[in-house]
């Protein structure tokens, strides 16, 4: 099988985007093999170390996803595109 | 028994060692500020490029050829990692094993070194956008915790005394969830977790890229053909796939290679026929963590 590649725009979710992950979450949700990962935005610049206020989201395991495209589906801001 | 009990279980499993939970070991590694460094950034260890190269997309990257030997290589060493200069901001000496409600039991019972809390787990959090409780960490790690807001339940107490949290313990175990016991980092231990696959980051690594990041149990299932009816309950506890109803015979059958020794079928099964026997008397099975 060829490899998935899925792509999320980060003009839409994340930092720099209009959404925050961590309210929004629909992708990681609806992902039954749990392919995304929630993280903290590297390089940004935090206030309180401690407790993080940029975050982004990263398919970070594409080998597992089923190609189901429930989130492609669910993602508000229509970020996500999976081709292979 | 495996290498890590030869290391560290002074002639017991390595997790019946009450040294590995002692304050006196936590200090002579300086894990205070290892564990702050580590848990203010642990949802980035598997974006973070370790030279030149993150783990995302790994099932690929493994699969290459030469280079998936070398990676697999370096993951594993970096995993099991016991050198004195390990990185907080990667997983450096962080591994565990699944083990039985009764092993978890003596541990919070006895050795688990006090304040003990109960926060969210991180794995759930991070992977599946959900929040739940049921994280059981000790010792100098519940001080670091603290700290972190995002981790913290707001609604309900996170401190614990050793009834409630084995209380707790056997709740998440019944419900399903798995119980699995960690190094953080080699030799200290500081964590009961109850995880669930395909969430958690350490059964990720184990089941789809057969990385040794959680071993097996010291335990292996063993199933009485004459006692099982066939009501299949234990089919749905189990998270490795390793119990399978055979219609023809109106039993199930269990794939030993799967299972990970962690008991959680004997919550379902009514009819007693589910029983954990030591994997070293299991010819064939012994010594495969």
């Amino acid at each position: 099988m060829s490899k998935t590649k899925i792509r999320i725009d980060y003009d839409k979710c994340g930092e720099n985007g209009k959404v925050d992950p961590r309210d929004c979450r629909k992708c990681l949700e609806v992902c039954d093999p749990c392919v995304f990962l929630m993280h903290e935005a590297l390089g940004c610049k935090e206030e309180d170390p401690y407790n993080p206020q940029h975050w982004r989201i990263t398919p970070v395991w594409p080998s597992v996803c089923t190609r189901c495209f429930y989130c492609v589906k669910a993602c508000p801001e229509k970020a996500i595109k999976i081709s292979w | 028994m495996c290498d890590w009990c030869l290391k560290h279980g002074n002639g017991k499993k390595w997790y019946m060692n009450a040294k590995n939970y002692s304050n006196e070991l936590a200090k002579d590694l300086d894990l205070e500020d290892y564990l702050t460094e580590q848990w203010m950034n642990f949802e980035t260890v598997f974006i973070r490029k370790i030279m030149g190269i993150s783990s995302k997309g790994l099932g690929y990257k493994l699969k290459m050829p030469i280079i998936g030997r070398v990676l697999r290589w370096l993951a594993e060493r970096m995993i099991h990692s016991e050198s004195k200069n390990r990185n907080p901001m990667r997983a450096d000496g962080h591994f565990g094993q699944v083990l039985p409600l009764e092993d978890a039991q003596i541990i919070l019972s006895e050795l688990a070194a006090e304040p003990i809390m109960e926060n969210y787990c991180m794995c759930r959090w991070m992977q599946k956008g959900k929040k739940e409780a049921c994280c059981i960490n000790f010792g100098v790690l519940s001080g670091v915790i603290e700290k972190l807001p995002r981790f913290i339940p707001k609604d309900r107490v996170v401190m614990l005394d050793r009834e409630q949290a084995m209380e707790r313990l056997e709740e998440h175990n019944k419900k399903g969830y798995i119980a699995s016991v960690w190094f953080q980092p080699v030799p200290y231990i500081c964590a009961i977790c109850s995880c669930e696959t395909p969430e958690c980051g350490g059964l990720r690594l184990r089941n789809d890229f057969n990385l040794k990041a959680v071993y097996k149990a010291e335990y292996i299932i063993q199933l009485d053909h004459d006692k099982c009816e066939g009501c299949k309950a234990c089919v749905s506890m189990c998270q490795f796939s390793a119990i399978r109803f055979i219609p023809s015979i109106n039993r199930v059958m269990i794939d030993y290679d799967k299972c990970f020794g962690c008991g959680v079928c004997r919550h379902a099964c009514k009819f007693d026929a589910l029983q954990l026997i030591p994997r070293e008397e299991y010819p064939g099975f012994d010594g495969k963590y």
